[in-house]
């Protein structure tokens, strides 16, 4: 199975734009997202700075075109998966296979957290329209149906490699002619849930992240959602402009090492990076920017550094982690930065790293700082790392 | 459809003992749990820092899966091969609670990472470098039809060569681990892996004809 896979159309949100137009123009003018807490309601508003879509329940829903009432989640997903698929403009989408493969690790969590107020004190309280979208699928299949998708949809969660694994995914299904068009990625929206667990695992700054910078000292978390619209070569050449690129790599490994942690020499990037690199029939020196996972905790960045110093020595790409804008959107980040690294290729883009100023110590180089435009961007490795070990890369390629 | 699997070894921890293929192997009838695993962990003279770290519910199924592979050929088997499907009533929430106790203090990221059941089938596939199809489920009561089921599908779909299946549940000083190893072929002592002879094993422990 070597027909290619394309990508024909992107759609994005994050706290940096609400849309690919506004998250390029915030890479040009360096405009991170992260900030107090404003949306949230949390007693940790003023002391964890998080990267919020500074847009609330009400504006979202106008935004999406469905009710306030839903989870912030689904609302996320519907504004980017449908950016995406009205950039592809596939004519005659409805006679074609398509399908929607959409990832998310808190599903409508917001909601029950809400819910559970009510609940908890008399257990005959509490609006079961709150938790109709607990469950991760349920933002997929409503998405999926106000999309007009009905071949096939799944969920997918794997953590922080969610997205990525769904983009895998789909350009599986295509390639196995199962299905003609994918609209892969995923969303999440920020949660107590989350937000309180990753500040139990001791990984949140309390300052603006610093990926790969020695003195970093966790991530900030974000929300947002991000898409590819994946397309089989038959449909690539009914479009009425040109693809962005082609999905020439991916590779999903597992180090199993920790829950929560890569194994120090990042054993499991290694895998996956080189594995998508096989499976592309690249060699290191062929890629012209890394995406990198750089959540900006010490041990992501350190074995992620470690697993590239590995591979890439003495060649090193120029390489950013686009967290540094976005903060971390956890099951969206591989969707989001798929979108990113699509439109690397589209423009000549190398993204800078925000707030980088002290070299690591274990690692001969450095993120780029500096934002690039005109490069001659051909390949695209972009990075998903997961809790429990679940790391995949996604090569991106010009056509 | 005609299936033949078999259960090649059975391993069952509860009320202070432990007995391999229904014979008992060790016991220590006057420890609370976290001690009598302990003493479990020392009478399996195997060295494994990392199990000090864990949950009860973690130590349990991964002491018993030790005694369960002792004399198995598992290492014959590819690391895609190996998956575990395990059960349990009460899920993480003995983590759960000592977690939320921890909470009111600093909360605890060394409780927190076990609030999850399936943490205990990643520590024992860390263990021994499985990386097989894996799955935890919560049911009120041991179900045998449902793992018959269930394994079954997935070796005759050759999804997996072979399964560690069962139960491994813990709650305050309440717990009980049964586990099978099932495979495609026959070996000595082994009996056809079926529902019926699954809960023979389980209820078994009347086996207390020690």
């Amino acid at each position: 199975m070597s027909s290619p896979v394309y990508i024909a159309g992107v759609g994005v949100i994050t706290a940096i734009g609400n849309n690919v137009a506004e998250h390029l123009l915030a890479f040009s003018e360096r405009k991170a997202g992260m900030g107090d807490i404003t949306l949230l309601n949390t007693k940790h508003k003023g002391e964890l700075p998080v990267a919020e879509v500074k847009l609330d329940n009400n504006a979202l829903a106008n935004l999406a075109g469905i009710s306030s009432k839903t989870s912030r989640t689904k609302m996320l997903s519907l504004i980017a998966a449908r950016e995406a698929m009205n950039d592809a403009a596939i004519p005659k989408f409805s006679e074609l296979r398509t399908g929607f493969v959409s990832a998310n690790t808190v599903g409508g969590m917001d909601k029950s957290e809400d819910f559970f107020v009510d609940f908890l004190a008399d257990n005959n309280k509490g609006k079961l329209r709150d938790i109709f979208d607990h469950e991760c699928g349920s933002i997929t299949e409503v998405v999926a149906d106000e999309l007009g998708i009905t071949d096939y949809m799944t969920t997918i969660s794997t953590a922080c490699s969610s997205s990525a694994n769904a983009i895998f995914y789909g350009a599986r299904l295509i390639k196995n002619d199962l299905l003609d068009v994918v609209i892969a990625g995923g969303a999440d929206a920020l949660a107590k849930f989350t937000l309180n667990g990753f500040n139990t695992l001791m990984i949140l700054d309390k300052e603006y992240c610093r990926p790969f910078d020695d003195t970093r000292e966790g991530l900030n978390l974000g929300e947002g959602a991000g898409y590819v619209v994946l397309v089989s070569d038959e449909v690539a050449k009914t479009l009425n402009k040109p693809v962005y690129c082609a999905l020439s790599g991916y590779n999903n490994s597992n180090d199993a090492y920790h829950q929560t942690a890569s194994s120090p020499d990042g054993t499991g990037s290694y895998m996956a990076m080189q594995g998508a690199l096989n499976k592309a029939g690249l060699k290191p020196t062929d890629i012209s920017y890394i995406n990198l996972h750089g959540t900006g905790t010490p041990n992501n960045d350190s074995a992620e550094g470690t697993a590239i110093k590995r591979l890439f020595e003495p060649d090193f790409p120029p390489m950013s982690s686009t967290k540094s804008f976005t903060g971390h959107t956890l099951g969206a980040s591989g969707g989001v930065e798929a979108v990113f690294s699509v439109l690397s290729i589209k423009h000549g883009l190398i993204y800078p790293n925000l707030r980088f100023k002290t070299q690591m110590h274990e690692l001969p180089f450095a993120p780029e700082t500096e934002y690039l435009k005109g490069q001659p961007i051909k390949n695209v490795l972009s990075n998903s790392f997961g809790f429990g070990g679940n790391c995949t890369s996604l090569i991106f390629s010009a056509v | 459809m005609n299936i033949n699997n078999y259960i090649t070894s059975n391993v069952t921890i509860v009320k202070n003992v432990v007995y391999h293929n229904e014979r008992p192997i060790f016991e220590n009838r006057d420890a609370d749990l976290s001690a009598f695993l302990l003493s479990v962990y020392q009478h399996l003279e195997v060295s494994y820092p990392k199990f000090y770290k864990m949950d009860n519910l973690s130590k349990l199924g991964w002491l018993a899966t030790e005694v369960l592979l002792k004399d198995s050929d598992i290492k014959q088997y590819q690391p895609e091969e190996v998956g575990l499907i395990l059960s349990n009533a009460n899920a993480s929430l003995d983590s759960d609670k000592r977690y939320m106790q921890s909470v009111a203090d600093i909360p605890s990221p060394a409780l927190f990472v076990y609030t999850l059941p399936n943490i205990m089938i990643g520590e024992i596939c860390i263990r021994n470098h499985f990386k097989g199809e894996d799955a935890f489920f919560i049911f009120e009561k041991f179900d045998a039809v449902f793992i018959e089921q269930y394994v079954n599908g997935l070796l005759s779909n050759n999804v997996l060569q072979t399964c560690i299946c069962g139960w491994v549940d813990v709650l305050n000083e309440e717990y009980k681990a049964v586990l099978f190893l099932v495979e495609k072929t026959k070996k000595a002592n082994a009996v056809p892996f079926s529902a019926k002879n699954l809960n023979v094993i389980f209820d078994n422990l009347v086996i207390d004809k020690l």
